[in-house]
């Protein structure tokens, strides 16, 4: 880059690119970034190779008996096991890219002559939380490595679940890399920020755990972790209170980071900014809460009910009142809420539902009265069943609603997309070819720099 | 060109500064002289920016300075750093030239004086003590500000460097360039330094020209001398 007229004042997209440049060298030369790229290859192999055989067999491949064409999504058969390595590598790998860039500077005293350039602290953040995206989108071509072996065996291909999925890990990595640079910018030491990080992941998964028994506003709140937000994406659910809450908390993240990376504004001052930013943060977190858009991307439509039955659900106005007794750890009602509930709040206006168990493991209710028992209620008319499947869920609706269920059309039915192959050449690419790329690139491109 | 008023640090019960004042003259060469652990880092570290201050300001024209024109009048080298420890000293002084908005004019000529040609293409990480020290120098000396706070100028420096880094920052003084440097070693005080302002516990202890400080060291009972380490002495 060449330095602009003198005497002028820099001006900010001057300024800016000039410090996007700067991380992206910084990136480059960081061992820990060479790392997640190395790491990326086999670990995408291991999920890619051993997702492409469990379908092949599912197939038929090798003699084994073909299972029914529902269960050949590639959605669910291939890129969710083969993404996930995306999710393993953005909980234990892209912390550290990010704190040694974020840390690095302060480390090293570059950042004390960075910041006496009048920029902000929140520009200075963007460039880094900039170039680290970047760093993981090219981490993210092991993936689509996978991709294209997938379709050169013949594979089917969704374009749009396929791009949920990748959607939804990219929105991860902006929750990863934004906890990191906020521990990195609040911790004086890099490997604290590393422990605060990992302890958040590890929060992240408690909550999840406390949910699954305590169910209630446990449930919902750990409907916003990343590993649930991440399994929401691999199904080919968009949601968009998602999607917003994981930006407020990216971007809080970052400019959490920022308030902590002014070094010359009082401690006691940043300590204030930060709960402020956090008050602020819950607030819209809150309200996000209640956006209810969501987008089923999915080519079997795995998070819908057929569009008949959609169209008609659609047109019920009176609101549904379900109330559920079974326990948060019963297996009917994860069953339940997966296979029906959750499609019922996508296309019904109003789904009130209203879980009532004594204990959270249900299995010393099953002989308590009314325990199993699911109530729907609709127009002031109530009905019992205790089937938890989406046939089950929408027989009792239409009984309540006096409709005649609608008949799915043959076409409509997703017949799967069964594939007989052996993972051909994947071990070459992904244990042989991508590392030995990796390393090579690695050393050019530092070479290049100096 | 401005003055320090009353600057005071507190970290917990220590004062590290205590009620600071001096001022500050166009184009001149200003040491900050005291013993370890005066208080000379924080002291640069709170003009610089990169330390919040408890008490006092920086006031020019009558007014106190906002921080923006803080960071317009001073550029801050702090000493025991090593920025971009990967990155070569080339691509160091672009960056910093582009990015702050330096001084490009004077790339070769600060390179040629300092004499790190041969450093360019080494990183900073890879360079000796001394070698930083300078590459450093010719950032700070390529900034745009008017006012160079340098810590430890000469800290890594053999004596031939010393007197040569000497002779640019004396050069660049002349040119109208302010010069505020932080020094413990007295000899190179006395060879670079127009005026001085001696800092001990944080406060302090005496402000002027070497004749100046002579002279305060005899009102207060020391034997008359010109000798800066003498003086320094009897007033710390």
């Amino acid at each position: 880059m060449r330095s602009r007229k003198e005497g002028t004042a820099p001006s900010a997209v001057s300024s800016f690119s000039w410090l996007v440049a700067k991380e992206y060298r910084e990136l480059v030369s960081s061992r820990a970034w060479w790392v997640l790229l190395l790491a990326m290859g086999p670990l995408v192999g291991v999920t890619f190779i051993s997702a492409v055989r469990t379908y092949g067999e599912a197939s038929g491949l090798n003699g084994t008996t073909a299972g029914v064409g529902e269960a050949f999504s590639p959605l669910i058969g291939i890129w969710a096991p083969t993404f996930s390595a995306c999710e393993v590598a953005a909980v234990f790998l892209l912390p550290f890219v990010a704190i040694r860039l974020v840390a690095g500077d302060r480390q090293s005293g570059a950042l004390k002559i960075e910041m006496q350039h009048p920029m902000s602290a929140f520009a200075r953040m963007s460039a880094k939380a900039i170039v680290l995206l970047a760093g993981w989108l090219v981490a993210s071509l092991a993936p689509l490595a996978a991709v294209a072996l997938w379709k050169s065996y013949g594979g089917s291909v969704y374009a749009p679940e396929l791009a949920t999925v990748a959607f939804g890990h990219v929105l991860n990595a902006c929750l990863t890399i934004a906890l990191a640079c906020a521990a990195a910018a609040v911790t004086e030491h890099p490997s604290t920020a590393a422990i605060l990080t990992l302890s958040a992941t590890v929060g992240t998964w408690i909550l999840n755990f406390v949910a699954a028994v305590e169910g209630g506003i446990w449930e919902r709140a750990a409907g916003y972790t990343p590993p649930a937000m991440v399994a929401g994406f691999q199904h080919g659910l968009i949601r968009l209170d998602v999607v917003l809450i994981a930006s407020v908390f990216a971007m809080a993240g970052l400019a959490l980071a920022a308030v902590w990376l002014r070094l010359g504004v009082p401690v006691r001052r940043r300590v204030r900014e930060s709960i402020a930013l956090g008050a602020l943060a819950t607030g819209v977190v809150f309200a996000c809460a209640f956006v209810s858009p969501s987008w089923d991307t999915s080519e079997s439509r795995t998070n819908s009910f057929p569009e008949a039955d959609e169209a008609v659900l659609g047109r019920i106005r009176a609101p549904l009142r379900i109330e559920v007794h079974l326990a948060p750890e019963d297996p009917r009602r994860a069953d339940l809420d997966r296979k029906a509930i959750a499609k019922l709040r996508r296309v019904m206006p109003v789904v009130q539902v209203q879980y009532i168990s004594a204990t959270s493991i249900g299995l010393f209710e099953q002989t308590a009265p009314h325990y199993g028992e699911i109530w729907y209620e609709l127009g002031g008319r109530r009905e019992m069943s205790r089937v938890t499947t989406a046939e089950g869920a929408l027989e009792t609706i239409y009984d309540l609603a006096g409709i005649t269920p609608p008949i799915e059309k043959d076409e409509d039915i997703f017949r799967g997309h069964p594939l007989a192959v052996a993972p051909k050449g994947a071990a070459a690419v992904f244990y042989g070819i991508w590392p030995a790329f990796i390393v090579v690139s690695a050393f050019l491109i530092r070479r290049r720099q100096i | 060109m401005f003055q320090a008023r009353n600057l005071t640090k507190r970290y917990g019960r220590l004062t590290a500064l205590s009620d600071v004042s001096f001022s500050v003259r166009p184009g001149e060469v200003l040491g900050l002289i005291g013993p370890n652990g005066s208080g000379k880092t924080t002291l640069f570290e709170c003009l610089g920016g990169v330390l919040p201050l408890d008490a006092g300001s920086l006031v020019r024209d009558g007014r106190p300075m906002t921080g923006r024109e803080r960071t317009a009048t001073l550029f801050y080298l702090p000493d025991a750093i090593v920025p971009w420890p990967a990155q070569p000293v080339r691509w160091a002084l672009d960056f910093t030239l582009g990015f702050l908005n330096g001084r490009a004019h004077l790339r070769d000529e600060v390179v040629q004086r300092l004499d790190i040609t041969p450093l360019l293409d080494s990183t900073i990480g890879s360079l000796s003590k001394g070698q930083r020290k300078r590459a450093l120098l010719a950032i700070g000396l390529l900034m745009p500000q008017p006012v160079l706070l340098a810590d430890e100028p000469f800290d890594g420096l053999d004596l031939r460097q010393s007197r040569d880094v000497a002779a640019a920052l004396r050069s660049y003084a002349s040119g109208g360039r302010t010069m505020i440097l932080s020094i413990h070693q007295l000899t190179d005080a006395a060879r670079v330094c127009d005026r001085f302002v001696l800092l001990s516990g944080g406060a302090i202890r005496g402000e002027g020209t070497l004749d100046q400080l002579s002279a305060l060291a005899t009102a207060r009972g020391g034997a008359a001398t010109s000798d800066l380490e003498e003086v320094f002495l009897a007033l710390t």
